[in-house]
């Protein structure tokens, strides 16, 4: 059987099921009492155990299994889990996790355990909760069905069948199930309730509890009272499967312990599962599709003297395509928990390394994004609330002497605005002290010398200049991974901006806004020569020609004079060093007027061609390439437009 | 006519592996359950020749409804399927009234057998 193709869905139901794992232990950590955790802990580590083992990860299942096997001490125990616990169990979560990720890139003897078993064993052993407090089901079943008149034999219960005649002869039947057989007891159990099926059993050797032990070597034996003949008997009992041997006429038993039943918790959302990668040919697909609508509306104009019917048809397939298109743009969007999920345990890992006491809030957990925005935005979420623990929240006594509750908070809020999603990370640390970035950014050069105040909009441009850092405040937890100005870019990249609002002593807000979903927007597209290029019609503010406004120049630059505003302009042709591949541009340039934020720009280009919907398509840039990009789409006849990043503009 | 069969799973992995190999085998998967709840539920809709019942799941555990099932239907042909180590659970699943079981990790022919022995 080919296991490969199973490999995607493994990795994915484990990776749900890795990331409950890390919820429950932090709901378990703050509620140490509550029973409910360990259960669903126990059922997560189990899937996977079984799921890993189908693939034949055998360290994966392994680990699972052992942590199976502590979480079941645990829950039998029902006492509160001490604090050493349960950060073995976060620890044999990670760990899991790596081994998880190896397994499926075929590296699973990379995953190294041994440690991590030995620890959880340890555990295991320490907390080795006694069967007996727990009667096993079937003594349970045991004392539901009574048999009084055989007090010294095990009691069975009836067969759901009815008994055949019982006023035969009785035998005594010994069975063998294979050595090699799985779960020989319960096979075993199978033999006894089908052979109930021809009559009475009675003086079962050993008795039932036997049966559910992993000890029971298969041999057992019984009376049976029936009319039946031997050969009847023999091929009954082999109809069960696994069966070695049936002999008549013998005996032989011993006990064992038993384990206790399973529960079960809460319940789950239903869905389907879809490659997002079917997802995104779907959105190529139906990109063309927007594509020849256009074409097709263009000839239907055309052709609707000659045959006014085309006109309808026309107009019943845009409408149809529409609805397709917003259709699959729906399919696309995952709710942000799906990334969001991770970061309580993020946030609690950093705050205890650095000895801060933070509560972590999430809002607005079921606003939904389209999946690659979603995916994107994962690094530049980390990044900045490993920033708000390292740098916005205080030291606790640094906060007693504030007369600040000695817990910091940190709330990640997600909003839905019209169209657009507003991600905020808020924490009520420090805030940002201007005058110590002003001074080092008038000492590196970036703001002139008459600066005196920075407002939001400078002090996050000067945040986000590559390389800047206030060096004092560069410790090993944001030291790490992507600085702002990668988090700002990436932002950028999605069609997103950022904006920050800091007040001293108060606190420091991060708001990332981000266009709902990136697959299809509709855009201006202008020439450059012959060069096309698109741009996304959020950000166009307005397009004047040049020459019909005012021209001054601003800090150097030339710029148009807009209603008593300066803009400062941005020719495309200079930009981009190309002449499109064309003579020199016509005197009368069109100027697109971009805004965002408070910021705008005008850019100059040789001409507007049209307006449409355009389907943007990731944009791997080469080295080298100007930052003004956000990505690439295909036009109509196959030809491929850059997308310019009004981010990158303004 | 082939035999429509119930596969009741938590792990949508063990339900695509389960449905592959039954369906591969010329069985019709009528319906998925995730819970034991979403079973007992299915099983009375859809009146399956066949179901296949995890016994870890959330909402109600593979056992019970193992037993809901037979209440309604004495001659429901239920195959449970266990991981290693659950032996006690598969007995007390047996007692409730399951007919056969296979073991994790599923070897296809041996899923195959004992759906024959439970069907036969």
């Amino acid at each position: 059987m080919d296991l490969s193709q199973y490999a995607e869905l493994f990795l994915a139901e484990s990776r749900e099921h890795l990331s409950a794992c890390n919820q429950l232990l932090l709901e378990w950590e703050r509620s140490p009492t509550s029973a409910e955790p360990v259960g669903g802990l126990f059922r997560a580590v189990h899937t996977i155990k079984g799921m890993a083992a189908t693939m034949g990860y055998a360290k994966v299942a392994d680990l699972a299994h052992r942590m199976e096997n502590l979480l079941d001490h645990l829950r039998r125990g029902g006492r509160a889990p001490a604090e050493d616990v349960i950060q073995l169990l976060f620890r044999g979560t990670d760990a899991l996790e790596k081994a998880v990720e190896l397994a499926v890139q075929g590296r699973e003897r990379d995953a190294d355990v041994a440690a991590i078993l030995a620890d959880i064993d340890g555990a295991a052993a320490a907390h080795h909760a006694k069967p007996a407090a727990q009667p096993s089901a079937l003594a349970r079943f045991t004392i539901a069905a009574p048999e009084p008149e055989a007090p010294d034999s095990p009691s069975l219960p009836a067969a759901p069948v009815a008994s055949a005649a019982s006023s035969g002869s009785s035998r005594h039947v010994n069975v063998a199930i294979r050595s090699e057989a799985p779960l020989k007891g319960a096979r075993a159990m199978l033999v006894v309730r089908k052979v109930q099926s021809l009559g009475t059993v009675d003086r079962l050797q050993p008795q039932l509890t036997a049966f559910e032990s992993d000890d029971f070597d298969g041999r057992f034996s019984f009376e049976l009272d029936t009319t039946r003949s031997a050969a009847d008997i023999e091929a009954v009992i082999r109809s069960v499967g696994d069966v070695e041997r049936v002999s008549f006429g013998g005996a032989a038993g011993d006990e064992g312990q038993v384990t206790p039943a399973e529960s079960a918790a809460a319940g789950r959302g239903r869905h389907i599962r879809v490659d997002l990668r079917r997802l995104d040919t779907l959105m190529d697909l139906i990109g063309e599709l927007v594509t020849e609508r256009g074409r097709l509306n263009e000839l239907a104009a055309r052709w609707v003297g000659k045959d006014p019917d085309i006109d309808d048809v026309a107009i019943h397939i845009s409408r149809l395509s529409a609805d397709l298109q917003n259709e699959i743009i729906q399919a696309r969007m995952t709710p942000v928990w799906q990334v969001f999920d991770r970061f309580p345990r993020l946030v609690r890992d950093v705050a205890r390394q650095l000895g801060k006491q933070v509560s972590f809030r999430v809002e607005g957990k079921e606003i939904e994004l389209d999946r690659e925005i979603l995916d994107a935005l994962g690094d530049p979420l980390v990044h900045l609330l490993r920033n708000a623990v390292d740098h916005g929240i205080e030291s606790p006594a640094e906060r007693k002497r504030q007369k600040k509750n000695p817990e910091g908070e940190i709330v990640l809020a997600a909003v839905r605005e019209r169209s657009s999603v507003a991600i905020s990370i808020s924490d009520d640390g420090r805030g940002i002290d201007r005058a110590q970035i002003l001074e080092k950014a008038k000492r590196e050069g970036i703001l002139g010398p008459h600066v005196e105040t920075l407002s939001d909009d400078q002090l996050l441009r000067v945040l986000a200049r590559p390389g800047f850092s206030t060096a004092e405040a560069v410790t090993s937890v944001s030291g790490r991974g992507v600085g702002i100005d990668v988090a700002m870019t990436r932002i950028r990249a999605l069609g997103g901006s950022v904006e920050i609002r800091t007040e001293p002593g108060k606190g420091t807000a991060f708001v990332l806004r981000l266009p709902v979903t990136l697959a299809i927007v509709r855009a201006l597209i202008a020439a450059v020569g012959l060069e096309r290029y698109a741009l996304p019609l959020t950000y166009v503010a307005e397009t004047v020609e040049f020459g019909t406004v005012p021209l001054t120049t601003m800090e150097g630059r030339d710029a148009i004079v807009l209603r008593d505003r300066v803009v400062p302009l941005v020719d495309l042709r200079k930009l981009l060093e190309t002449n499109g591949g064309a003579p020199p541009p016509p005197p009368r340039r069109p100027v697109i007027v971009l805004e965002m934020g408070e910021r705008r720009a005008g850019i100059v280009v040789d001409g507007m061609l049209s307006q449409q919907e355009i389907v943007v398509k990731g944009f791997d840039a080469p080295q080298g390439t100007l930052p003004v990009f956000s990505g690439a789409t295909i036009m109509g006849d196959g030809v491929p437009a850059l997308i310019l990043d009004a981010a990158g503009l303004v | 006519m082939s035999h429509t069969v119930l596969v009741c799973d938590d792990a949508i992995f063990m339900r695509t592996m389960i449905t592959d190999i039954l369906a591969q085998a010329g069985f019709e998967i009528v319906g998925e359950a995730e819970t034991g709840t979403q079973a007992v539920e299915k099983y009375r809709q859809l009146k399956p020749d066949l179901v296949t019942m995890d016994i870890v799941m959330p909402d109600m555990g593979g056992i019970d409804a193992v037993r809901e099932i037979v209440k309604q239907d004495p001659d429901a042909k239920i195959l449970m399927c266990s991981a290693m180590g659950q032996q006690a659970l598969v007995v007390e699943a047996i007692q409730a009234g399951a007919k056969d079981f296979v073991v994790k990790p599923f070897q296809p022919s041996r899923v195959l057998e004992a759906v024959q022995r439970v069907l036969g």
